[in-house]
């Protein structure tokens, strides 16, 4: 019961982060399922990211976005602690090219969660869920947020704002060398 | 296949790869890959450049709001960094070596080595060896030093 209540908080909130900001936005992603230790994603066809302008299909850089955003979704749902999940290396098969003008649909799985790594797997189809597009194979780190908190992130922010201010005098005083 | 030919679509296509081809020999000549970059529409959407310098051909991603992936801190989404890897390794292998048919990806891995800071990403990469039918290239991603790359990626590539 505890579960169900903490993904139907979490889910939105993942959503929001994965569609409404940055390059989840730009490149239309939808944020379909997210359970515990899996996700699942669609992305409408986009003329703007044609990799091949004789076929029309979408570039490779954007299947690479689609199953990392996916297997990070699915990583986070399998933290137990306050953390944040960097991709540490994913690797990606491409088995047969996109087809055009389809939407392409990815799925995400968390297959071993140990204390500082998760590994997952993700696929990418259009037709057929047993014949991918791609296949791929993501770690990620689990680094703890303790130094991820909003005051920590503001401090540093001023930090580096007060860095970015005292470093033109300092070149200036380097200069005369 | 010769049935194939005679319809108008293949012709169609067969007249495009000409204006392909023309554009990456015309890229050659005039030192700039930039051309090729130009023919691919997902270039223009991540904002990816190209140049030529004396150690090779220096490829760079300003920043753009579209491409950030963690807004709190920022960072350049991971995905943005492996497409523009991908990409970058692609247009080496058209503008160095004697192809000029846009590559097939077989596979492609990445790592990631530090996060992308919300600034511009410069790339380059290496042919590390081109077979008849395989090309393998390697891409490195730094942003204010190139000793310390933020990723690094191998990329096959089939020709046809």
């Amino acid at each position: 019961m505890e579960f169900n209540l903490k993904m139907a908080m979490f889910k939105p909130a993942l959503k929001f982060a994965m569609e409404r900001a940055g390059h989840g936005a730009a490149l239309g992603f939808k944020l379909t399922r997210v359970g515990q230790g899996q996700a699942e994603m669609t992305f409408p066809y986009k003329e703007e990211v044609i990799g091949n302008p004789l076929t029309g299909v979408v570039h490779g850089g954007v299947i690479v976005s689609l199953l990392d955003t996916c297997c990070g979704c699915a990583a986070i749902t399998v933290l137990d602690r306050r953390a944040i999940t960097p991709t540490m290396d994913l690797r990606l098969d491409y088995m047969h090219p996109a087809e055009p003008k389809k939407p392409i649909f990815v799925s995400a799985k968390v297959y071993r969660n140990t204390a500082n790594v998760i590994f997952c797997r993700g696929s990418a189809w259009q037709n057929d869920e047993d014949n991918p597009i791609a296949h791929c194979v993501a770690t990620f780190m689990k680094v703890d947020a303790e130094g991820m908190r909003f005051s920590d992130i503001l401090r540093r922010r001023v930090n580096r704002l007060f860095g970015a201010i005292s470093k033109p005098s300092k070149e200036v005083l380097e200069e005369p060398k | 296949m010769t049935q194939e030919i005679s319809s108008p679509e293949n012709i169609d296509d067969r007249l495009r790869q000409g204006q392909i081809t023309e554009t990456v020999i015309t890229a050659r000549r005039a030192n700039d890959p930039q051309k090729i970059l130009d023919l691919i529409p997902y270039s223009s959407f991540i904002g990816a450049q190209a140049k030529v310098e004396s150690e090779g051909v220096l490829y760079w991603l300003e920043r753009r709001a579209s491409n950030i992936g963690n807004p709190t801190l920022p960072a350049i989404h991971g995905g943005v960094i492996g497409g523009f890897l991908e990409l970058s390794a692609a247009i080496e292998v058209l503008y160095v070596l004697d192809v000029s048919v846009i590559p097939k990806v077989v596979d492609f891995s990445l790592d990631y080595l530090r996060p992308g800071r919300y600034k511009t990403i410069y790339a380059n990469c290496t042919v590390l060896r081109q077979g008849k039918k395989l090309v393998n290239v390697s891409a490195t991603a730094w942003q204010d030093d190139p000793a310390m790359p933020i990723a690094t990626a191998r990329c096959h590539f089939l020709l046809p």
